[in-house]
This record gives C-alpha cells, sequence and structure tokens, in this order.
C-alpha cells in the first residue's frame, strides 16, 4: 500500500546529515538500511560536484572536448541542451545556473530558447503558458469532451488505436495496447507520465515541459479519464526546474477552473539516465535505489505500488489532445514526430516532421548540408552512427529510432571522440544491479580508447551486453558496433 | 505440459523453473534467498529472447535453447570480465567454470575500473568483509533483509562496476541490528565474506 516517499521527505532536508537520513526513514516507515542504500545511490544526496562544469554531450565531443575541459571544474551529463552545446552548469551551495552565450540564467528560470523549427505541424511553435491561451487555440476540448459524454473512455483508447500511436519514447510500443491493459486492471491504478528524458541528443521533452505544460498536462488528463486512474505522478528530471514550476503553476490554474479531473502532483525524479526506464522510475517512485524490475511483471499489471500503472511519455501523452483535433486518421496519414536536430546544422533546434520523412530532408529543414557531414548519429546514446542518409525516419526500420534524436558530424569531427563521450556515459550511467552491464561498460570504454577494431571483441562485447537485465547494457553497443560498419563503409 | 529443450521434446510440470529443466551456470540465485536474474550467467534462449533460466518459468510449448553460439560466448565473456575485475581466488567454482569455459580474461586488455583494490573490512571478531572479491550479488543484502533475517544490516553502496554492500550509515557491524548469526556467510558465493576462524 501506498507510504509516504522517501525521496521528497530527503529533499525536503538537504543538505543531509545522519539524524535527517534516520528521519527520513522513520517518516517513510522503512529501514534506516533502505535509506542509506538510497543515499549512496543519488548524486544528489551524495553530494553534487560543485563549480564550472562543462555539458558532457556529443555535440561538445564533436567541438574539441579535451580543449574546452581546459575551462572547466569538471562535467556535468547531457541536460537537452545539445542544440547550444557546448554549454556550462554552474554548481555553487545550492544553486544551479545554465551558462550560455555569455549569460548565467538560474535552472529554474531557464526554458529551451528556441520555438518550433519549420516544418508541417501541428503543435504551435512558440510557448503557451496560460490557460486562457491553451484554450484560445481550441485546448481542453478533447478533455470536455471526454467529461461530458461526447467521447467514452473506451471511444478514447479505440481513436490512439486508429491512429495507430506508437510510444515516442522510444520503445515504439503500440500505446493503446498497454491503455487497455491498465484498464483491465484492478483499481487503484495510476498514470505516471515519464518526463525524465536523458537521453543524450534528445530534448523534444524538455521542449514540451517548458513550452506547452497544458497539452501534456490535458494529454495526461486524458489518458488518465480512459484508464480509469485515481492519479497521475509527473516524474520530472531532477534538472528541469523550469518545467517543474511551470507544470505546477498550470495544474493549479486548471484546478482553479474546476478542469482538473484527476489529483495531479510533480515528482522530481532521482536525476539519473536510469531514472527514465520505467520500472527504475517506479522503484524511486517507491523511495528505493532506481534499479530496473525484472519483468515479468509488467508495470501494466504491477506498477506503482504494486497497482496497474501506465507509465508514458511526455511526446506520446501531448500528441493525445493533437490526435482528437485532427480525428484519428487524418492524424496516421501524417504521424507527425517531433525531431531533436543538433549538431553540425545552421539551424539546431525541435522540429515537427511526418514520420517516413528520409533523414536528409530532416536535415535540410535544419539547414544541414548532407554532402557536408561525416556520419549522422540516430537515436542518442542507445543509437546508432549511419551514413545513410535515405533512411526514412520511422520505427521498426533498419536504424532505431529511438526518441528522435538527430546529432549530425561534419567532416572534421573525429567520430571516436565523440564515441569516447557516449560509452562513458554508458559506465557512469550503469546502475550496477546486473552484471553485463557494469563489466561491460567499463570494458567498452577501455577498449574505444585505444580504438580496438578487433571483430571476434566487439562482437564478443555486443553477445553479452545484450544478456544485460534492462535497456540501458542491452543497447550500450550499438555506437560503438555502428561506428565500424560506418568507418567500413567509409 | 510439454516443452522443448535444445529440440527435444520434454514433460513438465506447470510452473517449473526453466532451471530445473536446463544444465546451465549459476552465480546470484540461491534457494534460500530472493536473489535472481542478476548475473545473467543463467540465460538462456527462448523464442529468440535471452532470459534467466533462475527467473523464468516453463510455459506450454516453449522452445528453449542452452547451447547457441551467442550464449557460449556470452558466459565465457561474462566470466573473463568477472576475473578482470574481481579477485576470485576464494572462489573455486567460478575459476573452475572459467577454465571450462575457456576463458582469457587478458584477451580484453586492462580495465579501467576494478574492485581488486579493495582493502577488506575487520569490523568484527567473527567475519571478514572482503569487497575486493565481492561481484555484487547481493544475496548477503537479501539474506540480512527481506529474504531470511529481516535484519537490515545490511545494504547497498554506490552504483555501476563499484556497486556493492555495505551498513546502513557506513557503521562498523556491531553498532548495526547485526546479530552475527553467519546467514549472511553462508550464502556468499566468493569468499568475499568468510569467517576470521578460516582466516590464517
Ligand atoms: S543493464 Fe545496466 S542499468 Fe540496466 S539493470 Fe543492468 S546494470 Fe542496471
Ligand atoms: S550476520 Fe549480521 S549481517 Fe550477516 S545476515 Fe546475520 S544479521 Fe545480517
Ligand atoms: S559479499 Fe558475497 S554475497 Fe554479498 S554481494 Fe558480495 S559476493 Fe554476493
Ligand atoms: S543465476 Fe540466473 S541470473 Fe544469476
Amino acid at each position: 500500500m501506498e507510504k509516504p516517499s522517501l525521496l521528497p521527505l530527503l529533499d525536503a532536508r538537504l543538505p543531509l546529515n545522519e539524524e535527517k537520513v534516520a528521519e527520513a526513514a522513520r517518516l517513510a516507515g522503512v529501514p534506516l538500511a533502505q535509506a542509506w542504500g538510497v543515499v549512496r545511490y543519488y548524486p544528489r544526496y551524495r553530494g553534487l560536484p560543485q563549480g564550472r562544469l562543462l555539458v558532457d554531450d556529443p555535440v561538445a565531443r564533436a567541438r574539441g572536448f579535451a580543449r574546452l575541459l581546459e575551462e572547466a571544474d569538471g562535467t556535468h551529463p547531457p541536460l537537452g541542451l545539445e542544440a547550444l552545446s557546448p554549454v556550462y552548469v554552474r554548481l555553487e551551495g545550492g544553486e544551479r545556473h545554465v551558462e550560455h552565450g555569455g549569460s548565467l540564467v538560474p535552472f529554474h528560470r531557464f526554458r529551451l530558447p528556441f520555438s518550433l523549427g519549420h516544418g508541417e505541424r501541428l503543435l504551435p511553435p512558440e510557448p503557451i503558458l496560460d490557460l486562457e491561451a491553451y484554450q484560445r487555440m481550441g485546448g481542453l476540448a478533447g478533455l470536455e469532451g471526454l467529461l461530458k459524454g461526447r467521447l467514452s473512455p473506451d471511444g478514447l483508447i479505440q481513436a490512439v488505436e486508429e491512429a495507430g500511436l506508437l510510444g515516442r519514447g522510444g520503445a515504439a510500443f503500440p500505446t493503446h495496447i498497454k491503455m487497455r491493459a491498465v484498464a483491465q486492471g484492478e483499481p487503484p491504478r495510476y498514470l505516471v507520465v515519464n518526463a525524465d528524458e536523458s537521453e543524450p541528443g534528445n530534448f523534444k521533452d524538455r521542449f514540451l515541459l517548458e513550452h506547452h505544460p497544458f497539452l501534456v498536462l490535458e494529454g495526461a488528463l486524458l489518458a488518465a479519464l480512459a484508464i480509469g486512474a485515481s492519479r497521475i505522478f509527473l516524474y520530472v528530471r531532477d534538472e528541469f526546474e523550469a518545467a517543474m514550476r511551470g507544470l505546477e503553476k498550470a495544474i493549479a490554474e486548471l484546478e482553479e477552473a474546476g478542469r482538473l479531473p484527476v489529483p495531479t502532483e510533480v515528482f522530481r525524479s532521482g536525476g539519473l539516465y536510469i531514472c527514465g526506464e520505467e520500472t527504475a522510475l517506479l522503484e524511486s517512485m517507491e523511495g528505493k535505489r532506481a534499479e530496473p524490475r525484472l519483468k515479468p511483471p509488467f508495470p501494466v499489471e504491477k506498477g506503482l505500488w504494486g497497482r496497474p500503472t501506465l507509465v508514458q511519455n511526455v511526446e506520446t501523452l501531448a500528441s493525445l489532445p493533437l490526435l482528437l483535433r485532427e480525428g484519428p486518421g487524418a492524424w496516421r496519414a501524417r504521424e507527425p514526430k517531433l525531431f531533436s536536430i543538433s549538431g553540425d546544422v545552421e539551424r539546431p533546434g525541435l522540429y515537427e516532421l511526418p514520420l517516413g520523412t528520409p533523414l536528409e530532408d530532416a536535415l535540410r529543414k535544419a539547414g544541414g548540408e548532407p554532402g557536408e557531414l561525416r556520419a549522422v548519429l540516430l537515436g542518442g546514446a542507445a543509437g546508432v552512427f549511419t551514413r545513410d542518409l535515405s533512411f526514412p525516419l520511422r520505427y521498426r526500420d533498419r536504424l532505431p529510432l529511438g526518441a528522435g534524436a538527430i546529432v549530425a558530424f561534419g567532416k572534421g569531427v573525429d567520430l571516436w571522440e565523440v564515441l569516447l563521450g557516449l560509452t562513458e556515459f554508458f559506465r557512469e550511467e550503469s546502475c550496477g544491479k546486473c552484471f553485463p552491464c557494469p563489466l561491460g561498460t567499463a570494458v567498452q570504454v577501455e577498449m574505444v580508447r585505444r580504438r580496438e577494431r578487433d571483430r571476434s571483441l566487439v562482437q564478443h562485447l555486443g553477445q553479452t551486453l545484450r544478456g544485460s537485465l534492462c535497456g540501458l547494457g542491452q543497447s550500450a553497443y550499438w555506437a560503438y558496433q555502428s561506428l565500424l560498419e560506418v568507418e567500413g563503409a567509409a | 505440459m510439454r516443452l522443448k529443450v535444445n529440440g527435444q521434446e520434454r514433460e513438465a510440470q506447470e510452473g517449473t523453473l526453466l532451471l530445473d529443466l536446463v544444465e546451465v551456470p549459476t552465480l546470484c540465485h540461491h534457494p534460500h534467498t530472493e536473489t535472481k536474474g542478476l548475473c545473467r550467467l543463467c540465460l538462456v534462449e527462448v523464442g529468440g529472447r535471452l532470459v534467466p533460466a533462475c527467473a523464468t518459468e516453463a510455459q506450454e510449448g516453449m522452445e528453449v535453447r542452452t547451447d547457441t553460439e551467442g550464449l557460449r560466448a556470452l558466459r565465457r565473456t561474462l566470466l573473463e570480465w568477472l576475473a578482470l575485475a574481481t579477485d576470485l581466488s576464494q572462489a573455486p567454482s567460478l575459476l573452475e567454470l572459467l577454465e571450462a569455459h575457456q576463458g582469457q580474461p587478458q584477451r580484453w586488455g586492462g580495465l579501467g575500473l576494478t574492485r581488486k583494490e579493495r582493502e577488506p573490512i575487520r569490523d568484527n571478531p567473527f567475519f571478514l568483509r572482503d569487497y575486493a572479491k565481492c561481484v555484487n550479488c547481493r544475496r548477503c543484502v537479501d539474506a540480512c533483509g527481506d529474504g531470511i533475517m529481516g535484519v537490515y544490516a545490511l545494504t547497498l553502496e554506490d552504483r555501476g562496476l563499484l556497486a556493492h554492500p555495505t551498513t546502513p550509515l557506513d557503521r562498523p557491524l556491531p553498532e548495526t541490528p547485526c546479530v552475527f548469526c553467519g546467514n549472511c556467510i553462508q550464502v556468499c558465493p566468493t569468499g568475499a565474506l568468510r569467517p576470521l576462524s578460516m582466516e590464517v
């Protein structure tokens, strides 16, 4: 049964000492051992590195990382700032700032400073941050329809099925199947919005949360009503402070307007890449180390506190109001998807494009010159390097689309440097629960350092990582393997 | 109920663990603790997917493979990596497995991170905690907590390759709820926890 979660109790007591940890454990009703395991797991309880930190993302790696690092006190994991990269973060005491283009902006005020790029789009290009503006553009129509009975919960799930919506978090699982499975479970049921985006090269969810909080919330409310969820939790990446504040403000506005049919709250994430893995996310909400669970059982049957839970990505949910407005058929014909495009293109940023758009067209939209590129990293850290620019950006085709990250690298870029950054990222983010991943990601870093090209070694590395417990380890070698293929093709 | 193991028809009870039907090495699984599915040494292929035999129940019509080339490479590599990162000198069964799988840890070159440099912790008269030898199977943590004792004198420290057991607030064991029942030593597969009476 539901207990007060340990993480918010610890957060309220930062900076921690032994008494405060013991007090939080008591209030959460868990053994001190559990609380200590948690404190020794999450960076913010262990103590974050202080000073001026270079954000370590693939674009920074392509821009002479070693030279940039000379001006920094250390590195910071990717923050979805690839379109601006290189960027520094200043951490002093409890204060966090983004340092970019000569200005210093506190995290709680920092929103991605660009609008939606050119493209055929359903999403408004400029931010919509108050309820009135949202309603002016037709917002809340879907929710009204559901509340007034013009649309039934099952009708909504049917519309999602007709639209053919696939989860936008990377796994591309049919959304309606998950929704139906939860809707059929015993109540209470929960909806958890996975807003923990930390995949290098991706900033689409960050953009939606910061620029379109009402759209995200309407989507979450629609999904919650469709599955009969009694509560909504938005699990938001720890660093997205502006997004958290914006969401809290939007929730309050909806509540005041009497438009919040399901209790909704923001949950500050654990602040690690693995927290975005849906079962690790649930573990952290339950006050444990964010370590993936063995599946089955799947969250749709046994999720948060053992209850049927729909864990759904931000973009997937934000698609629901748009899908209802367009009509499932029209939506399906277009299948809009958000792509984060960064690196060696003229206008890095976020683009809404129909699935099936050839990669080279996507690059051109962002002002990229396909002929000038050495390769593209498609799908983020858990993605692949490719030179196949005719690839139609579609799920379950030859290459993994992931959450839609596209990072372009020009002719002068040393891709091995970029790869080294990705492999170090995996080594740092491995939770350490299963065996192949912490061992294999550590071995991999050393192999990439010495630019190992021995086929059988790389093959055995891949075969072994493939046996990892969760997607982090399972995909950790894709970029390496694909770089060797790109090299072979060059 | 019928299933196929390496192409051969087998009869099994509904709900039997695959582990009871196939010959595969294990490390993290222990019948007295709830640990399972972590080490991945017991992985088998079911319909092209890798599943841990210690945490997967037999089902009607399953086609299980235990000896594909990929699985052999996986077990060999995993054992090699364990030997690279961890001191296996007190884990004879793992060393035997390494040899049986023709493991050659050196083929991977060096490893930046290693567990081998950890100093043994002598904080009680009964046993030693020597985490240079620990593979982080968590059997001890589970035995002390949910699995057997319900005492919670052990928990986990850190992430990634450096993750390993510790005590609440990192206190010496006598200052924790530990009752020195010895269950954790009993379940430890690597000699990372061992009675002091066995030390010379
Ligand atoms: S694959 Fe890596 S991140 Fe996933 S459970 Fe295993 S150690 Fe943890
Ligand atoms: S000896 Fe102490 S640490 Fe080990 S299982 Fe018993 S109570 Fe737990
Ligand atoms: S000390 Fe032994 S039982 Fe405990 S995790 Fe390490 S190897 Fe496993
Ligand atoms: S024995 Fe099955 S995964 Fe460890």
